[in-house]
């Protein structure tokens, strides 16, 4: 069954390698060392009491470096001060290393308690054996054990001792509600590398030997390389050599700038496309169309009612992702081996395809994932690290490949556009039925979706319609459905993947409904939310949850009483994945004046609610509103366009993104922590964003904005 | 070729590169230096920012020929320790999040300050509204310069 994780997965690493530490079927093991105490490969410590916790997810900015080790640090019970981070390296002990759909904790949370906890037990057995007492006579907290009024015995001076001891089958966890360390604020651990300039990203990776490569790629699909001219190239000072091979034309220098510099000066022709090339105002022409089609029914509850209701299109743009720190990879392959440093999301998939494209076995190729300056689902994909592989092998010496800002924008994969077809109907007060029709593109890295995965079609295209086949409201009737347009660009995955598109129409029209029936926004959608949780394709959806982040929203934002003069209002909401709950209200004012660099709009204030289940770090979380929010404001402000196959925006300027003038005040509400499982955040604060401020908009002006991004003309 | 003299961190460089190298790639691959990042290579995100003499200059337009003989200052000249007092008021409103864009708005704050002791948010906006972060860090970066300000005040 597709699950919305399922792009996560890679392929299978072969080998039979035994399993050393917590395997998947959550067995401990312990790990044979000299000196250090290592139960388990998710902890070690030394003798001088230094905590090694080890990292199996890829930090890009959403603070999972911080996050992971607060979780093995509190069942651990820690000395936080004590504490450096190892980040894992594909192999067969961490073979699930892939990083998104805001899953690494909730994904990593057993694991690491059950790890933390085990090395704790074995440090209390030490002491509690040194001292003669039952182990429950021993307390423990910040790396120290402790029993009455003996004098208590650091972590550190038990490692010898805990290190002969059997690792415990089954550890027992604290209650939640003892946690300290989870659930405070705790500043990013990677800060101070951060301010002082030593945190090392893929692009700041340097090895002896390395070779610096700019490759000059085909301008559109189905183009080759027809000619090349290098002469003038080859004639820059510092180009070593021109390099034809499976991703284009490598300008390989001793330098970033000469191999930059050298392939500006490079003349390739290009064979001629076969066709007009992907054109994206035929494209949208193409998706109206298709409007027309049924396509495949995603959900069905009752039977639409005949009435003429409220009809509406939203409109929501293809997207680049445009990470600060642009793709890059360094790659050596050297006596069949092949080692790779590169800032990934993926690092198992990329030692998989790596091998794969080298045509030797993943135990060969060792991967070192970086801090990655920016993810945003651009680094699942790992073609710049196939390509590095490939260019490393042709040279057999170690190379880097940057990709320019152009080239980052333009060859890498795209958030999908799509039409989305609202209708609804009211009685009164109450909704009385409600379509959606998602008009889009399929996600294509791996070829179009196979036969397989079209078995189970409903699944299929629920899995790419995420806020618009789970619609949460209790309406009497509702039908959602799915109508397929390829596109011949790459698509994948872009923060928050299906959801933004259908939550910004989704969102946007239950404000339409309630408009048209006379109701107050907040009220409307409350009212259609009772206490049921329900099932909706493979997601559990508790309504309760809902309502309370709605009612947190509305108390905090002073929702009952008006804004300050000129500014307007409007709410938005969403459950992402069936887990974390999101809520915003934003305040905006439309002032004449604006830049035609800038949102014709400022959004002065957003208030959120938020409910993510266990609460690991509220300050990580309010970051990550605070990231979301900017990244749905771009959204609003830039789209890439396509025209003779290839996408026209090359810089930020022509891919408006959010600046800082544009950054409103963010208030967050957590509703507190509750049950046994955390919810993600990397991703749920974007999908509401931006149809709160449209429905702001609409309270302004009086006219509604079906169309992303935003044009305020006239 | 004859080597070109720039002063990176207080210290005096000898650099022996083309002369249209900019200061960017200078000191990232000549001088190992890679605290300062690229990110468009056109001047348009900030990435890049260095100061020369306490302005902030974009290091990805500044050739090698016309950084020869002068002063500049990157985030790893800041300070040896993390104790400038930007650095500080970053760790303490807990800035960053991927923190790959962080080390050109410090320094474009840095500049600002020795310029604006008690900026504005309209002084802040104009100078970082010309820099890119992709995380949303803006409203911590805001927070921050403000608390740098007041740090100086503090200890004057």
């Amino acid at each position: 069954m597709h699950t919305r994780r399922d792009f996560l997965r890679t392929s299978a690493v072969a080998g039979g390698a035994l399993v050393v530490g917590i395997g998947l079927d959550g067995r401990l093991l312990a790990a044979p060392t000299a000196r250090a105490f290592g139960p388990n490969v998710w902890v070690r410590i030394e003798p001088s009491g230094k905590t090694f916790l080890t990292i199996g997810k890829q930090e890009m900015g959403q603070g999972v470096r911080t996050s992971l080790a607060m979780i093995l640090a509190e069942e651990l019970d820690a000395d936080w001060t004590q504490v450096s981070l190892v980040q894992a390296q594909p192999g067969p002990d961490f073979k699930e290393l892939g990083t998104g759909g805001s899953w690494s904790v909730g994904g990593s949370w057993k694991r690491l308690r059950l790890a933390g906890a085990a090395a704790r037990e074995m440090l209390v057995a030490a002491a509690a054996a040194r001292w003669g007492v039952a182990a429950d006579a021993c307390r423990t907290s910040n790396g120290t054990v402790t029993s009455g009024a003996r004098k208590p015995i650091r972590y550190g001076e038990l490692v010898a001792d805990a290190a002969k001891l059997p690792v415990p089958a089954a550890p027992k966890l604290k209650p939640i509600a003892d946690y300290k360390l989870v659930g405070s604020r705790v500043k990013r651990l990677d800060g101070p590398r951060i301010v002082d300039g030593t945190a090392r990203y893929g692009i700041d990776v340097k090895v002896p030997g390395l070779l610096y490569a700019s490759i000059e790629r085909p301008p559109a699909a189905g183009v080759g390389v027809a000619s090349i001219d290098d002469a003038a190239a080859r004639a820059v000072a510092g180009v070593k050599g021109v390099v034809s091979f499976e991703r284009g034309v490598a300008v390989v220098a001793s330098g970033t700038w000469a191999a930059m510099k050298g392939r500006n000066a490079l003349r390739v022709g290009w064979s001629a496309p076969s066709g007009r090339g992907f054109d994206s105002d035929e494209h949208w022409q193409n998706l109206e169309a298709a409007v027309a089609e049924p396509g495949v029914v995603t959900r069905k509850v009752g039977a639409l009612p005949a009435a003429k209701g409220v009809a509406a299109r939203y409109y929501y743009p293809f997207a680049a992702h445009a990470p600060v720190e642009p793709m890059n990879c360094v790659a050596h392959v050297k006596d069949g081996r092949c080692r790779i440093w590169v800032p990934t999301q993926a690092p198992n998939r990329v030692q998989g395809q790596v091998a794969e494209a080298l045509g030797i076995a993943p135990e060969a190729v060792e991967v070192t994932p970086t801090l990655v300056g920016g993810g945003f689902g651009r680094r699942l994909n790992a073609d710049y690290a196939v390509e590095a592989a490939q260019l490393a092998r042709k040279l057999a010496a170690p190379v880097q490949v940057l990709w320019t800002r152009p080239d980052d924008m333009r060859h890498g994969h795209f958030q999908a556009a799509s039409i989305h077809d609202m209708w609804g109907a009211v009685d009164g007060s109450r909704a009385i039925g409600w379509r959606h029709k998602k008009v889009s593109s399929p996600h294509n890295l791996s070829g179009p979706p196979t036969k397989e995965d079209l078995a189970d079609p409903v699944a299929y295209w629920q899995d790419s319609s995420w806020g618009a086949y789970d619609v949460p409201y209790a309406f009497p009737a509702i039908e959602t459905s799915y109508v397929r347009v390829d596109a011949p660009v790459p698509i994948g995955p872009w923060r928050s993947v299906y959801s933004p598109s259908s939550t910004f129409a989704r969102e946007s029209f239950v404000d339409e409904l309630a408009h048209a029936a006379g109701a107050d926004p907040i009220a409307f959608r409350l009212a259609h939310l009772d206490d049921q949780t329900v099932k909706i394709g493979s997601l559990s959806v508790d309504r309760r949850r809902l309502r309370r982040v709605l009612e947190l929203v509305a108390e905090k934002s002073g929702w009952a009483t008006p804004p300050p003069p000129g500014r307007f209002r409007g709410v938005a909401c969403n459950v992402y994945d069936g887990e974390t709950h999101v809520a915003y209200v934003v305040e905006v004012s439309v002032p004449p004046g604006r830049s035609p660099d800038q949102l014709p709009f400022i959004v002065h204030r957003v208030v959120c609610a938020l409910d993510c289940g266990v609460i690991i770090n509220p300050l990580g979380i309010e970051q990550q509103v605070d990231s979301g929010v900017c990244w749905g404001l771009s959204n609003m402000k830039g789209e890439i366009t396509f025209k003779a196959g290839r996408a026209e925006q090359g810089t930020y300027k022509d891919f408006a993104v959010a600046r800082m003038s544009e950054a409103p005040s963010v208030e967050v509400h957590l509703v507190p922590s509750h049950g046994e499982q955390p919810f993600g955040i990397g991703e749920p604060t974007v999908p509401p964003l931006a149809p709160a401020v449209a429905n702001a908009l609409f309270a302004a002006t009086g006219r509604r904005f079906r169309r992303l991004p935003i044009r305020i003309s006239g | 070729m004859a080597p070109t003299f720039v002063v990176v961190n207080r210290k005096r460089r000898a650099v022996t590169a083309e002369p249209d190298t900019p200061l960017l790639w200078v000191l990232r691959d000549e001088l190992g230096l890679t605290g300062t990042k690229y990110g468009c290579g056109v001047g348009v995100c900030g990435a890049c920012t260095v100061l020369e003499n306490g302005r902030a200059v974009r290091s990805c337009q500044v050739p090698l020929a016309e950084a020869a003989g002068k002063s500049f200052t990157t985030i790893e000249g800041l300070s040896s320790d993390g104790s400038h007092r930007c650095q500080k008021a970053w760790i303490e409103e807990d800035v960053a999040q991927c923190g790959y864009c962080q080390a050109g708005m410090i320094l474009s704050a840095c500049a600002l300050l020795e310029e604006k002791p008690e900026p504005t948010d309209a002084d802040i906006d104009e100078v970082i509204d010309r820099q890119v972060c992709r995380c949303g860090s803006y409203a911590r970066i805001r927070k921050a310069i403000h608390r740098a300000a007041r740090a100086a005040r503090a200890s004057r």
